[in-house]
């Protein structure tokens, strides 16, 4: 995003809007930081501006992963949904992505709200990788990478800033220990945050599976969840 | 991800913040959702629900009116809407079961309340995903109280200067809470936050 110097009136009404501060004011100029802007555009679609003067410049590779990460209104190619994830396990009862046995993990990089670059998103990548994990091919970060096998970037993106990556996979439910583990020693070597998550298909008797293994290894969780309720059809035929 | 399982604060407050979410999935069921998913938006009208949006074409105040939302509607969006109580929580999931979309249905909340209501509507939660929390340079992250109102913007489009900004407002007696809710809402998208819950935090805020 860019500000028209001639018609900016430096205000400072749109600082406030961005959610990664990228908006500056020096003296009587109000700039944007381009290092910083992660392409959200959540200050122009907030129409505070009352000259006009935000202008969305036209972006090139690799730049334009900024928007495709950043801005929710930009539809991934790869999973054809706004939005930077996937179904998930939004859909699981008509996919059975998630099945009886596994665990999905996602760990969302940048989020909440302190952005990420993606060399921090290799980082961890490459440090769940060495599990031998298979990365959600749907998932546009996947795309993103040299070698899916190791976590590795395309060197032309790890300098890239976006809001928010996602980094998701199954595992065997055994493997939830030694991954959990691993991935709260990588969470110390990274400059942002992440938020993870963890999913399972609810047991013939009504328990959660991943909840269990929590529970043992003494790992906080949320009082409160997310829950698919089972209404999707064509059900998923298997376990 | 609408990152609906991250929200953050505390059990009294989550008890009056839930999420539901339909969606169809891509070459399985997703030819011919438009009209499901309004059917959706309508039902969850009908019971009452605070906010409701469409991840793929934009909230109410980006798309111009709930009319607009509503009409826009294409085949492969992911419509939301929020609730305040339980009562008409289980009310949308009781009219959604009975009126069988085929369409998948994801509920966000606290997880004990959410299997009570599933029970009390005659579903059975098929998949559950927990947080599991934030974790690396989290002295990056602003004070609960605000992270508890920015993230129900999963998407953090709801800035945390804005959210200060508005607060202070409020503090100053500029404008109300219920106001201040209003104008937080307009940059989250998916239309999933919650402004009834956000008014009564700021409230508690400048208490
Ligand atoms: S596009 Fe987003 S990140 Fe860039 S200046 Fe605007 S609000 Fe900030
Ligand atoms: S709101 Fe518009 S006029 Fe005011 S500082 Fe921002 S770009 Fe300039």
């Amino acid at each position: 995003m860019q500000i028209n110097q001639e018609l900016c009136v430096a205000c400072g009404m749109c600082i406030s809007r961005c959610p990664v501060a990228a908006i500056k004011k020096e003296d009587t100029l109000v700039h944007i930081d381009l290092d910083e802007c992660v392409e959200c555009g959540v200050c122009k679609r907030s129409r505070v501006c009352p000259k006009s003067a935000l202008e969305q410049q036209e972006l090139t590779y690799p730049r334009t992963i900024r928007s495709l990460m950043s801005d929710v209104l930009t539809v991934a190619v790869e999973s054809q949904i706004s939005g930077r994830g996937t179904e998930e396990m939004k859909t699981n009862e008509v996919t059975g992505r998630f099945k009886d046995g596994w665990v999905g993990i996602a760990i969302e990089m940048g989020r909440p709200g302190v952005a990420t670059r993606m060399y921090d998103v290799e980082k961890v990548a490459m440090a769940v990788a060495k599990e031998n994990v298979e990365f959600e091919k749907q998932n546009p970060v996947t795309s993103m990478m040299s070698n899916p096998q190791t976590g590795m970037f395309k060197e032309e993106l790890l300098n890239e800033r976006v809001l928010s990556a996602i980094l998701e996979f199954v595992i065997p439910i055994e493997k939830t220990d030694v991954m959990l583990r691993l991935i709260q020693d990588v969470a110390k070597e990274i400059h942002t945050v992440f938020s993870l998550d963890i999913c399972s298909k609810v047991a013939a008797d009504g328990s959660i599976p991943h909840k269990k293994i929590l529970e043992k290894m003494g790992i906080w969780f949320s009082p409160n969840t997310k829950i698919n309720v089972g209404l999707g059809r064509p059900l998923f035929q298997g376990n | 991800m609408t990152h609906t399982l991250h929200r953050v604060g505390t059990v009294e407050s989550l008890r009056g913040d839930w999420v539901v979410l339909c969606m169809p999935s891509k070459d399985i069921n997703h030819e011919g959702s438009a009209p499901k998913l309004q059917r959706f938006l309508k039902i969850c009208r009908a019971n009452h629900c605070v906010t409701l949006g469409d991840c793929r074409g934009g909230n109410e105040f980006y798309q111009g009116s709930q009319e607009a939302v509503l009409e826009n509607v294409e085949d492969r969006a992911v419509v939301t809407a929020t609730f305040n109580n339980e009562k008409d929580l289980v009310g949308v999931m009781k009219q959604l079961k009975e009126e069988d979309l085929g369409l998948s249905v994801i509920v966000s909340g606290l997880t004990d309340h959410v299997e009570k209501c599933c029970h009390e509507a005659g579903l059975k939660p098929h998949t559950v995903e927990h947080s599991l929390g934030r974790l690396g340079d989290t002295a990056k992250l602003p004070p609960q109280e605000i992270l508890a109102i920015a993230t129900m913007c999963g998407h953090s489009m709801v800035a945390v200067n804005f959210i200060y900004e508005m607060v202070e407002k409020v503090r100053k007696g500029s404008i109300s809470a219920e106001q201040a809710a209003q104008e937080l809402f307009k940059p989250c998208m998916c239309g999933i936050f919650n402004t009834d819950r956000a008014a009564k935090l700021i409230k508690a805020l400048v208490a």
